[in-house]
């Protein structure tokens, strides 16, 4: 066997893969040529590597660590909620806003109509639009 | 507890089962995700976003599907999109450059911190070749030496974790073990070794 084909097949022969035969021929090739046993010798110590690595010990926090980043995910979508309230706010005020415009030009209509039911309607109107207010108002506050 | 058990519990809200879950299971994780990476402490963050994945996926698992191939396949995928997004520009650098340049850092490093023992920095710049000749392989010849070096897979279980035929696993892996040796033997004729 030559230099070029041990080292095509040297990878193989480490991790006893070849047939029988050809691991006989590699062998006797690398107790005759220096150069390929050192290479030989080079290669298999670069793939130990990966078994010292594989036995390293796993990490006694690990457990506690993802623990730890589990609850920091869901604290923040929690924290995110201002957000939202930040987007409410302004938009649950225009709505009053809008009530309370709606309600006062309401509000006003039974003085310029001059009928005799004056007292009747402005007693129906004030519990409505008290109603109208309040309900927004305590929304807002839940929230 | 069997991991049917731990996967019945867990989608019932016991954290007891997701304790016991993880600690059945970080090695299997971190080794994989080290494995593609070659960075401890990436390798071990990277293994947390695993678990949190099944931790808020576990309604979706299937009961007949095993608990080892979905955590494979994550972090496979994990580690492949932590590769992706912290990939180097290295269009210029061939693989003896790129090992060299890391092992004379290696070199400074060692020779200012005395006391360590010389065949550490050999193994150090032994495992510099490795990990750049590993990181240059095409994903899925990366994907199954790691399975099975790392993980001791069969080729039936690569194949399972890839979706891929036994066949398909047997020839990355093939291709895998000869590119490696190709570029090991050119950094052993530089004596980048
Ligand atoms: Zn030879």
């Amino acid at each position: 066997m030559k230099c070029k084909a041990v080292h095509n097949n040297l990878i193989f022969f480490l991790e006893k893969e070849l047939p029988d035969s050809e691991m006989k021929e590699v062998r006797e090739h690398l107790n005759s040529c220096p150069d390929c046993a050192l290479f030989a010798e080079e290669m298999k110590k670069t793939f130990g590597i990966l078994e010292v690595e594989k036995a390293v010990e796993v990490n006694p926090f690990f457990y506690t660590r993802v623990k730890a980043r589990l609850e920091n995910q869901e604290q923040e979508q929690v924290v995110g909620r201002p957000l939202l309230v930040r987007v409410l706010q302004p938009v649950t005020f225009s709505i009053l806003l809008v009530l309370a415009v709606y309600g006062g030009i309401k509000m006003g209509q039974p003085y310029h109509s001059a009928t005799g039911n004056d007292g009747l309607n402005e007693m129906q109107m004030i519990p409505y639009l008290n109603e109208m207010d309040a309900e927004p108002i305590e929304a807002f506050l839940m929230e | 507890m069997s991991d049917p058990e731990i996967i019945e519990q867990l989608k019932q809200g016991s954290e007891l089962a997701f304790k016991k879950l993880v600690e059945t299971h970080q090695k299997l994780v971190v080794n994989t995700c080290f494995g593609l990476v070659h960075n401890r402490e990436d390798a071990e963050d990277i293994a947390q976003d695993v678990f949190i994945e099944v931790y808020r996926n576990i309604q979706k698992f299937r009961a007949d599907s095993k608990l080892s191939t979905w955590l494979y396949r994550i972090a496979v995928n994990r580690s492949l999109n932590h590769i992706r997004d912290n990939k180097k520009n290295r269009w210029f650098h061939s693989f003896e450059d790129e090992v060299s340049a890391k092992n004379k850092q290696l070199q400074q490093l060692e020779s200012s911190n005395s006391d360590q023992p010389e065949f550490e920095l050999e193994n150090k710049q032994r495992a510099t070749i490795l990990y750049e000749a590993i990181n240059e392989l095409p994903k899925n010849q990366k994907v199954a030496f790691t399975l099975s070096k790392y993980e001791e897979l069969s080729y039936q279980e690569i194949a399972e974790v890839m979706e891929l035929s036994v066949s398909s696993v047997e020839s990355l892996l093939f291709r895998a073990k000869k590119a490696l040796q190709k570029k090991l033997y050119k950094c052993y004729q530089k004596k980048c070794m």
